[in-house]
């Protein structure tokens, strides 16, 4: 499940101009409702993550 | 519906076989089976006609029931006992049936005792001294397998009987047969079945479907929606460039409608943005242009009148039969090989044969229309979802119009950049490849009934999740991608990274179901510098996707004053479509002290693991750590508060 992507890319450095900004009290836009297709091994997992209320770093182990 | 998903296999499979359970297909033209492999993959087999696209027909003759492709044939000489066409047909009254297509089968009736019930009435002898069946005769009495109905023993002649079968005992004659063929390939009885059903099927078709079923003696684990089916597919073995989060276009080009669905591919999880069924585009069509192609050039060769579709008389009728059985071949040859595919009737017309070629620069011409209607359909499907093109990744199809490559090259010439998967560019469509569009819906209802059947018997709750209406089944999903942008000097950064001002790394796709986790890794380059912290830094960004198109010219530049020019000859013009991210909303930033760079020609290098989590209700965290040879260093963390929900 944790599968990790491993990207062909290098992150230039980091410019000196460059600083964090401060933690804004912003969120990501709306949801939308949608129904997921009952299918698949995927979809098997993520009823038992939400039958047993697991989160993913449960599910890992 | 109560006994959908409820009954499971009992007990475990008595061998190391696996379990016995089959997927099918049963569309309205054709249908097909798939069986697990020891290896635990789907494989669609072959009936014992040999046939892995089955004709849906059945054909009364005399004493003898032919079932699938044997009983095409008999649409020659024998239509009025032939039926076919009665898949699209379950649940349906009697008047609801339109009644103004021309009658080449056995003509739909009004069942003579059932009020406003559909039914076929057919001529069959009646073997003696069998009295005359019952009313409802048990499907059990009519032989699956027509090979083994000449009886050793003389008997006495049997007497011509009329009988009539609904619309759902027809189906499950057939049914059954297809589980016979399946059983008699495994040498063992078929403990459960998935069954694709196309995503206009309603409650009363589902209901006439389920009876059929349960007459047929099937235990039916799930009825799975061919999109469904389809996707799973892609998601068991998806080509190798393809990202496991992807937008997939399914094009199912069946006989009698075109159904379109955008999936939304996430980690295996699937969903549909946006779908549409429509029957004014089919493959029929492309059968009408070739059939009346074909028959003119008969008249051409043979200078005897031949009209088709609609036929002009029964003459023109029964050529027009023999016509649509050699078509199938030479549809089967065009899509197998680039050469050129025959196409022969033995007494056409007159006692005239007919004899001829065509190849695909032709064969494709003459479909052209159905092809371009196909690929319309689809960038209107897009759009009506604010999709474009080039934001598909892949293309899935599905029914056996979709295996000419011709339709697939009308979707890279009319507007579909070339990044786009498809089966053919992977080469996965021929030789019964994990791409080929007439046995994917048996194959994905196989691997679904082998998830079904490896859920215990006592997980009840689970097993409800695939049920429909299961509240599982029911998410959030993100409405904007989300990513991080790792900063860049501007004045190095070339044109492409300016708009962003930095390298862009996605982290959550838009629409995306909840919860949502996505790992990346990747190297930052830290710099020539001997001392001094070394940091990564990152900002966490909403961006809106678009395209860029630019319009370049072929051939010599133009003049740069372009006030004068009066609609001179157009040069050629090519059309560059790029994908542009914009910049939206800010959600925070994140920075790393590097603890374990290393030295590389002369410059210090990490590597990153960054992780996206984003919780049920729209909350995010993002954790950033670094990835050395001894394992994982330290994660930072921002973390992004839930959306608050009205
Ligand atoms: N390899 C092939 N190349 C071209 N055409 C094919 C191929 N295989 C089957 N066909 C054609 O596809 C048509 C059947 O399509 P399909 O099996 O998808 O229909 P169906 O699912 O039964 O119908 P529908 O979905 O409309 O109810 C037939 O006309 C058949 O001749
Ligand atoms: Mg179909």
């Amino acid at each position: 499940m944790a599968s990790v992507i491993k990207l062909p890319i290098r992150a230039p450095p980091l410019p000196s101009s460059w600083s964090p900004t401060s933690n804004s009290k912003k969120t990501i836009g709306p949801l939308a409702k949608r129904t997921l297709l009952p299918v698949g091994p995927a979809y098997l997992a993520h009823v038992r993550r939400s039958v047993h209320n697991h989160s993913f770093e449960d599910h890992d182990r | 519906m109560a006994q959908a998903n409820g009954s499971a296999p009992e007990a475990a499979a008595p061998s190391t076989k696996g379990p016995a359970v089959i997927g099918i297909n049963f569309g309205n033209t054709y249908a097909s089976i798939a069986v697990l492999t020891k290896e635990g993959h789907a494989d669609c087999i072959a009936n014992e006609d040999g046939e892995r696209q089955i004709a849906c027909a059945v054909s009364f003759h005399g004493e003898e029931i032919y079932i699938g492709n044997q009983a095409k044939p008999q649409l020659v000489k024998n239509a009025e006992n032939t039926i076919v066409g009665f898949r699209n047909l379950l649940g349906k009254k009697f008047s609801e049936i339109p009644k103004d297509q021309p009658i080449t089968s056995a003509p739909v009736i009004q069942h003579p005792e059932q009020p406003d019930a559909a039914a076929y009435k057919v001529a069959i002898l009646q073997p003696a001294p069998t009295p005359i069946a019952a009313p409802t005769p048990s499907v059990r009495s009519v032989a699956a397998t027509p090979a083994a109905s000449h009886l050793p023993t003389p008997r006495s002649e049997p007497t011509p009987a009329e009988r009539v079968l609904t619309v759902t005992e027809v189906a499950s004659i057939f049914l059954k047969s297809l589980v016979q063929s399946a059983q008699d390939f495994l040498g063992r009885k078929v403990e459960g079945a998935v069954i694709a059903i196309p995503s206009w099927f309603d409650e009363s078709a589902r209901a006439a479907l389920e009876e059929a079923a349960k007459e047929a003696e099937i235990d039916v684990l799930q009825y799975l929606d061919e999109a469904s089916a389809a996707s799973l597919i892609s998601v068991t073995s998806p080509a190798k460039t393809l990202d496991a989060d992807r937008n997939t276009l399914l094009v199912d080009l069946g006989q009698s409608a075109l159904s379109l669905s955008l999936l939304s591919i996430r980690h295996g999880l699937v969903y549909s943005i946006a779908s549409s069924y429509d029957t004014s585009v089919n493959g029929e069509q492309i059968d009408v242009k070739l059939l009346k192609y074909f028959a003119k050039d008969f008249t051409k060769k043979t200078k005897i009148p031949l009209q088709v579709c609609p036929a002009k008389d029964k003459a023109d009728q029964r050529a027009e039969a023999k016509l649509r059985l050699a078509l199938e071949h030479t549809k089967r040859t065009i899509s197998a090989s680039s050469g050129a595919a025959s196409c022969s009737v033995e007494s056409m017309k007159d006692g005239m044969d007919f004899n001829t070629t065509v190849n695909r620069m032709r064969f494709d011409l003459e479909c052209r229309s159905v092809y371009t209607a196909v690929v319309a359909a689809a960038t209107r499907l897009l759009e009506s979802v604010g999709f474009e093109p080039i934001h598909v990744d892949e293309i899935i199809y599905v029914g056996g119009s979709a295996s000419l490559p011709g339709l697939d090259e009308t979707f890279f010439t009319n507007g579909f950049p070339e990044s786009v998967v498809t089966p053919f560019t992977e080469g996965s469509v021929l030789g019964g490849g994990s791409g080929d569009p007439t046995s994917l819906l048996a194959r994905g209802c196989a691997l679904q009934a082998k998830v079904l059947a490896g859920i215990p018997a006592d997980q009840v709750e689970i097993r409800e999740a695939f049920k429909r209406g299961s509240e599982h089944a029911s998410v959030h999903a993100t409405s904007k991608t989300l990513g991080i942008i790792l900063p860049e000097d501007v004045s190095e950064g070339d044109a492409k990274a300016g708009d962003l001002g930095g390298q862009w790394v996605l982290g959550v796709p838009k629409e995306t179901p909840l919860p949502y986790r996505r790992i990346v890794q990747f190297d930052c380059d830290l710099g020539e510098g001997t001392e001094g912290e070394r940091k990564v830094g990152m900002d966490l960004w909403e961006v809106s996707e678009g395209v860029k198109v630019e319009n370049i010219k072929q051939s010599k530049e133009e003049p740069e004053e372009g006030e004068e020019d009066e609609e001179e000859e157009e040069e050629e013009e090519e059309e560059i479509r790029e994908k542009t991210l914009t910049k939206e909303t800010q959600l925070g930033s994140l920075q790393l002290s590097c603890k374990h760079p290393i030295k590389e020609k002369g410059r210090w290098k990490t590597t990153v693991e960054v992780q996206f989590v984003v919780g049920h209700a729209g909350g995010v965290i993002l954790t950033a750590r670094e990835i050395h040879k001894d394992g994982k260093g330290e994660p930072t963390t921002l973390t992004i508060h839930p959306v608050s929900q009205s």
